[in-house]
This record gives C-alpha cells, structure tokens and sequence, in this order.
C-alpha cells in the first residue's frame, strides 16, 4: 500500500521545536485505518494476541479455583459429560478450516469466496453454541443443576464463559459478513479478517483445553 | 533544510486513525473517539469521585470522634443508617467500603492511566490517537456505567454493602450476614463492569505503546510516563480478568446457591446457612492476585510522572534510566507473587508465608533504585521549584514512608501482630493513596497549561500542596501509633475496650487525626478552586514549551490540534531526559531535535 503513498514529496520542516516531516493530505490514512494495510493486520494482530492474554488469565483464574474448591471438601460429584460434546467438538474443530479457507479467499481476492467461509464458519459456531445448549439440556435431565454441585458448578461456568467468548466471536463474523456485502470501502478489511481468525482458531485451543480440563480433572 | 527524508519512510509512518474533527457536541464532548477528551472524561469522572470518596471518609472520622452524636442533616438524608442523624455501625461500615471501594477503582485506576495516561501517551510516542479510539471511548463509558452502578448502591432498600472494598466472604456472599437488599450485588455488578472496562483500556494501551511509536521513538527512548503507563497496562490485562472471575463466581454464591466460597455449616443469627464445602479462603487468593498487581495500577503511573517531572525541573537526565525502567519492570513482575502477604493471618502455611515474604521484601530492591535514582536525579540540579516540582518531591517523600511501613508488615510475625490494626490502614494509604494522589497532583499541575492553555496559579498551588503535604501526614502518621497499640481498625466505636480507653490516648488521637482530615479535605476545595479558576482566567500560556521540557507534547501547538501533530510525523533523535547538554545552544534537547537543531551545523558536521 505504500504506492498510494506520496504522490508529492512530503516537506519536511525544522522549528525551534524540532523536526517533522509534513504529510500531504492526500496520503494520510481513512477512517479508522492507516492507510498502509499490513501496518493495519499487524496491529489489529497484536491486539487480539494481547487480548488472548486478558481471556487466558480468565480461565486461568477459573481453573485455579476449580482445582482449589475439588480439593477444599469431600462434597464433590463428578459426572460423565453429555455426548452431544464430542460432536459440538468436532464442529468447532471443522470451523477453524473454514474460517482458514475464508481468510484464504480474501488472500487470493475472492470476496464471493470470504463471505461464502465466513457464513459458513459462523454457522458452525452457532451450531457448537447449540450444542452447548443441548448439553445443558441433557445435564439438566439428569438433575445436574448449576448450584447442586461444586462440579456442576464448574462445568456451567467454563462452558458458559467459553460460549459468552464464542459469540463475540460470532458477532464478529457477522460484522465481516455485512461489511464484504457493502459497496463501501472497508480500508481495513484484511486487519478484520486477519484478526478474526486468528480470534477463532483461539476458541477453539481455549475450547479443547476445557474439555480437557472436563475430561481429566474430575 | 533542505534535507528531505524519503518517502518511502514516511509511508511506513503515516499515522494512524486519521479521523474527522468530530462537528456536533456530542461527539465531540460526550460520545467522543478523541483520546484527548477521553483522558479528560475520566479525570472529571475521578474528580467527582474523589469528592464523593473524601466526603465517606468525613462520616467515618466523624463517627469515630462521636459515636452518639447527632449529626445535622444525615438523620434527613440516610434515614435508615443515620436515624436522627446518628450513624449506626452498620452505616459506618458501609462508608467505610464505598470509601475504599470509590477512591481505589474510581480515582486511583482511573485518573493516572485513563486520564492522565490517555491524554499523553499518544502524543509522548508520536501519534495522532490510541491504536482503537472507539475502543477507547467504549472503556470509558464502560467504566461510567460501573460508577453508577456502584453510586446506586446507595440508594437501593438495604444500603450500600459493609463488607469492606475487599469484598471478603461470607459477609458478602450470604445476604443474612450483612446486607439483605441489593446493594452488595450492585457492588460486585459494578466491580465486574470496571474489570471489562479496565482489560479494554488496558489492551489499547499496550498494543498503542507497541505499535504506534514514532520513528525512532525506541522503547529505551520512551518517557518514564510512558514507560509506567505500559507496564501498568499489563498489569491490568493480567490482573483484572481474575477479578473478573472471582466476581462472578461470587455473584452465584450470592445469587444461585453455589457454595464456591460459603464453607458448609455456616451458622448467621442462630440460622444454618445453606451451602456447603466452599471457603473464604479461596475468594482471598482470587482477590489478592488482582489485589496486589491493583496497588502498583495505582502507584506505577505516579512513578512516573515523578520521575519525569523532577528530571524537568532539576534540569537533570533521569539518574540511571535504563535501571528506572528495569525497577518498573521488576516491580511490575513481583507484584503476581507477593498476593499472599496480605493473608498471613488465613491460616496460611507458615512455608508459604516465608516464601511470600521473601519475594515481597525482593520489591524493595526495586523500590529502593527508583528511590535513589529520584534522589540521584535532583542531586546537584539547578532545582526549579514549581508546583509540580514540589508534588513530585512530596510523592518520593510519602513513598518512602509508606514503604518503610511495608517492610514491616512484610514480615509473618511482625504481620500477626498488625494485621488489622491502624497501621495497616497508614501504610496503605501514605502509599497507594495519598503517594498516588500526588502523582495526580504533579501530572495536572505540570500538563495544564498543555491541556488547556492556561497556567494554575502557582502561589494557590503552592499553599495547596503544603497544606496538604503537612496534612496527610498529620492523619496518617498517628496511625502508625495507634495501629501499634494495638487499635483495630474496622471497628465504628471503641468504647469498652478496656486499653484503648482513656490512659491509652487514642481517643486525643482520633480527635487530632479527625481535625487534621477536615482541614486536609478543606484544602482540597482549595486545588478545586484554583482548577475551574485557571481554565476560565488562568495566566494564559499559548508557547508550545514553558516548562521547557524534551518530551513530544511540548513540541506541539497548545492546545493540542485535534490530530496532535497536525498532519505531521515526528521523528525522534534522542532519549527523553536531555538536559544541561554541554556545547547546545539551550541546557535542553528536545527528543525530535537532532543534532544540528541542538549544536548547530558545524559542531554537528564536527561530529
């Protein structure tokens, strides 16, 4: 992008308070973006990677009580987890292929292509979600309520946390999707997509270390 | 002058978020993407805070001198918790919580970083905004909606909750111990708020820092401010998403019924309580790995702007800046492991306390470079003594003996002995209150005349600052005493405590430490007065420099334009404490002179 950049020589001034060098306005960036977009996917990058730190700690925080609270009292009840996981799983897992082939599309300038993955791959989140929802469901059926046992307890809160994150990230597929159909320049496109994607296979890492955590702490 | 950069550079430099000058007011003073306007959103936001926290601690000293007198007005305006103006302890207690609750979340997160921080660290690295304005205007109002919903406390059947800014359970996790409305769930919702609002700032700042510098800018070139202000960041981003959880989890002990901190056959009024198997113990765990981390939020930014304002007016290059930043890292880093000093009295191995107290007398090392180096700094400088100046130096003052106080209570046995007691109360805040507090002091005094124009009054600051500087200590100091004695603190009353009674002094104590705080507070009208004074007929100051400093902000029209640079990439050519350079034409370098700019052609070429 740095071609659109300096049609005219920027003009550099000295002051006796320093040094600058003028831009022309021309080539200043739009709205909300630099106008140099690799500089865009960079930033928008560190900042979802900065992000995943605050969300780490979260859970982090989560699974440090959980361990903490099986520990503390004799009251703790573990359960076989509802079926419906494995496969909400594997759709979780495949989402992260089309969200990569989504991204891939917008690579190779195929904006037909980007809004086709990103569809698809948020309809695979919403199907996860649903997933969730039926696991609870099941839960439920057997009488394991939210407060009836510290063990319930942790199974609602991590999937909870995890499916709250997971639909911010649908809402950001979403976004993507509307936008792509728009007419109107989207100067940071590549920035959103690349950082929504990077978002995604996120959910998907932090997911499988859930159901780990499920799995093996019990 | 001639001497063109190339343009390929500039292209990599172009700065970031250009957007429109907002026309209408509303974007552009309430729902504002400006960093500018955010900063000062959230340093009124403090303002108001501060007067409401400082207003708490009034009721508490009052209560605590008279006990059974009738105070004019409170019996009208808290009925249930001041009948015919007497406070009962109850209502002592939830003063006492709204008090810390406010000035540590409302005025001590939010004015160093959200305000001072959004305003300068934009414009000391070089851009034209943080890395996501909207982000940025959305963690403001995020953290509006928090203060308000911490302010509804007050006002909901019940109260405001009294189980102290910690939040300890089981006296907020069980309505029937303390307060049975909603106040205490309005207390957690509006912690919980601060937490999103606090990680969404805390992200721009470190991405901003990272990425949005100026050429040259290197990070061993950052201003102290910006420095702190990082590491702050960080700090938040790991810190506040632990507060987060605990805050939900305590929200369903509360709520639902689960028993994550509620031990099993809790007995309140005579009644069983309905949980089972969980334990305070772990809420302390969750709370003091944000807790401890949530001190140096509050501190690191004071640091600082300490440290830059006494190299501005001693005229002196930072005394070993590579060792300051080290000693803000350092600090930044132990900060997660010290959490457990503040529960040497839970029953804690005693192992553990050794090793919590180990690590927590290493953060003296780091306190002590910074100390020496700000001693080091005004060594030998031609010391100008403005307002700011005089703010700065009373913040190394208070940091030192805040900190001298930690040493102590760093220590297991010596802790058993305090915990609980006014000198932990001193301790806390000459160094996390008040120290930070004139952080703030000295970042509005010294930025004012950048942010608005104007110059404050220097003799009313003045007169402010030594009222003030006498003052705190004259509250906290004797409470070092009466912690000593031991005097619990906590406590609405202390009739009938056998040796706190008359021969003890305690008494002349708290009437002295009350007197003091009145004054102090008085004085505060005084900074307030001489705040909305200077902005409408302050001595007008329209050069970009009169502090003569080298930092970016000094190098940009006043006020600021809307873009800050107006269109203009800076570039950086040096570290940000060069003064009293040999051979320049003035006794400072600003950080986008180069060398030319600084000697002169020849001496330059010389070179």
């Amino acid at each position: 992008m740095a071609a659109t950049v300096a049609p005219e020589a920027p003009v550099r001034t000295d002051s006796g308070s320093g040094s600058f060098v003028t831009i022309p306005p021309e080539s200043r960036g739009g709205w909300g973006g630099s106008g140099d977009s690799l500089r865009d996917v960079q930033r928008y990058k560190l900042a979802v990677w900065v992000g995943m730190g605050a969300v780490v700690m979260f859970f982090a925080a989560l699974t440090s009580a959980m361990v903490v609270r099986q520990g503390l009292s004799g009251d703790w009840q573990p359960f076989s987890l509802p079926v419906v996981l494995y496969a909400s799983t594997a759709v979780l897992l495949a989402s992260s292929f089309t969200i990569e082939r989504a991204r891939r599309s917008m690579v190779e300038g195929s904006t037909a292509g980007l809004r086709r993955w990103v569809n698809v791959s948020a309809a695979l989140g919403l199907l996860f979600v649903a997933g969730q929802l039926l696991g609870w469901q099941a839960l439920a059926g057997r009488g394991i309520y939210l407060a009836s046992n510290p063990a319930n307890s942790f199974y609602y809160l991590l999937t909870a946390g995890h499916g709250l994150h997971l639909v911010g990230g649908i809402c950001a597929l979403g976004y993507i999707w509307l936008r792509a159909r728009s007419a109107r320049p989207w100067p940071t496109r590549e920035a959103a997509v690349e950082a929504a994607a990077l978002y995604w296979h996120f959910m998907d890492v932090l997911w499988i270390y859930i159901l780990g955590l499920l799995l093996f702490w019990r | 002058m001639t001497e063109v950069q190339v343009s390929p550079e500039v292209a990599e430099y172009t700065e970031v978020h250009r957007h429109p000058e907002p026309k209408s007011f509303i974007s552009k003073w309430i729902f504002s993407i400006d960093h500018k306007v955010i900063g000062i959103q959230y340093i009124l936001l403090a303002l108001v805070a501060v007067f409401v926290g400082m207003a708490l601690s009034l009721l508490v000293r009052l209560r605590l001198i008279m006990p059974d007198k009738p105070l004019p007005l409170l019996g009208d305006l808290f009925p249930v918790g001041a009948p015919d103006g007497v406070m009962t302890p109850e209502f002592y207690l939830a003063m006492l919580t709204m008090h810390g609750t406010i000035m540590v979340f409302m005025v001590l997160t939010t004015a160093p970083q959200g305000g001072f921080g959004n305003y300068f660290l934009p414009i000391q690295i070089g851009a034209a905004d943080m890395a996501f304005p909207r982000l940025n205007m959305l963690s403001f109002w995020t953290t509006f909606v928090s203060f308000l919903l911490l302010l509804a406390a007050f006002f909901v059947e019940g109260g405001a909750p009294m189980s102290g800014w910690t939040g300890y359970p089981p006296l907020s996790a069980v309505p029937e111990a303390t307060v049975q409305g909603i106040g205490q769930d309005l207390w957690i919702a509006s912690i919980a708020v601060f937490c999103i609002a606090s990680l969404l700032g805390a992200l721009n700042f470190i991405v901003t820092t990272l990425d949005l510098r100026a050429k040259g800018l290197t990070m061993m070139r950052l201003p102290l401010t910006c420095w702190t202000w990082f590491v702050t960041a960080i700090l938040g981003l790991l810190a506040f998403g632990v507060l987060l959880a605990a805050g939900v989890l305590l929200l369903l002990d509360r709520n639902v019924g689960t028993s994550f901190f509620v031990p099993a056959g809790l007995v309140v009024s005579d009644k069983v309580i309905d949980h089972s198997g969980g334990s305070p113990i772990l809420w302390q765990h969750l709370f003091w790995f944000f807790g401890h981390p949530e001190v140096y939020i509050a501190i690191l930014p004071g640091m600082g702007v300490t440290s830059h304002i006494l190299a501005t007016f001693a005229r002196r290059t930072v005394f070993g800046y590579k060792a300051m930043v080290y000693a803000i890292a350092a600090i930044g880093l132990l900060g997660f492991v010290v959490w457990g000093h503040h529960m040497f009295v839970s029953g804690m191995s005693p192992y553990s306390a050794f090793v919590f107290s180990i690590l927590t007398m290493c953060i003296g090392v780091p306190s002590a470079i910074k100390t020496f180096n700000w001693i080091g700094t005004m060594w030998g400088g031609r010391i100008r003594f403005t307002s700011p100046m005089l703010y700065s130096i009373g913040f190394v003052s208070l940091f030192v003996s805040g900190g001298l106080s930690g040493i102590f209570l760093g220590q297991p046995t010596i802790d058993l002995y305090f915990h609980d007691t006014y000198f932990v109360v001193a301790h806390f805040h000459l160094i996390m209150g008040v120290a930070a507090i004139f952080g703030m002091f000295s970042g509005l005094t010294f930025w004012f005349p950048k942010m608005f124009g104007r110059l404050m009054d220097e003799r009313l600051s003045k007169i402010h600052f030594w009222i003030t500087f006498v003052g705190v200590y004259a509250i906290f100091g004797p409470m070092h005493y009466l912690g000593m004695l031991p005097h619990p603190r906590r406590y609405a009353e202390i009739t009938g405590v056998d040796y706190l009674t008359a021969t003890s002094g305690a008494a002349d104590l708290h009437m002295f430490i009350t007197v003091a705080a009145i004054l102090t507070v008085l004085a505060q009208f005084l900074f307030v007065y001489n705040f909305i004074r200077s902005l409408a007929k302050g001595r007008a100051c329209s050069e970009e420099n009169p502090w003569e400093a080298t930092t970016l902000e000094w190098a940009i029209p006043t006020p600021p334009p809307h873009d800050n640079f107006a269109g203009k990439v800076p570039h950086v050519y040096r570290g940000a404490y060069d003064f009293s350079l040999k051979g320049a034409k003035r006794d400072f370098a600003m950080q986008c002179n180069d060398d030319k700019a600084v000697y002169g052609a020849e001496q330059a070429a010389g070179d």
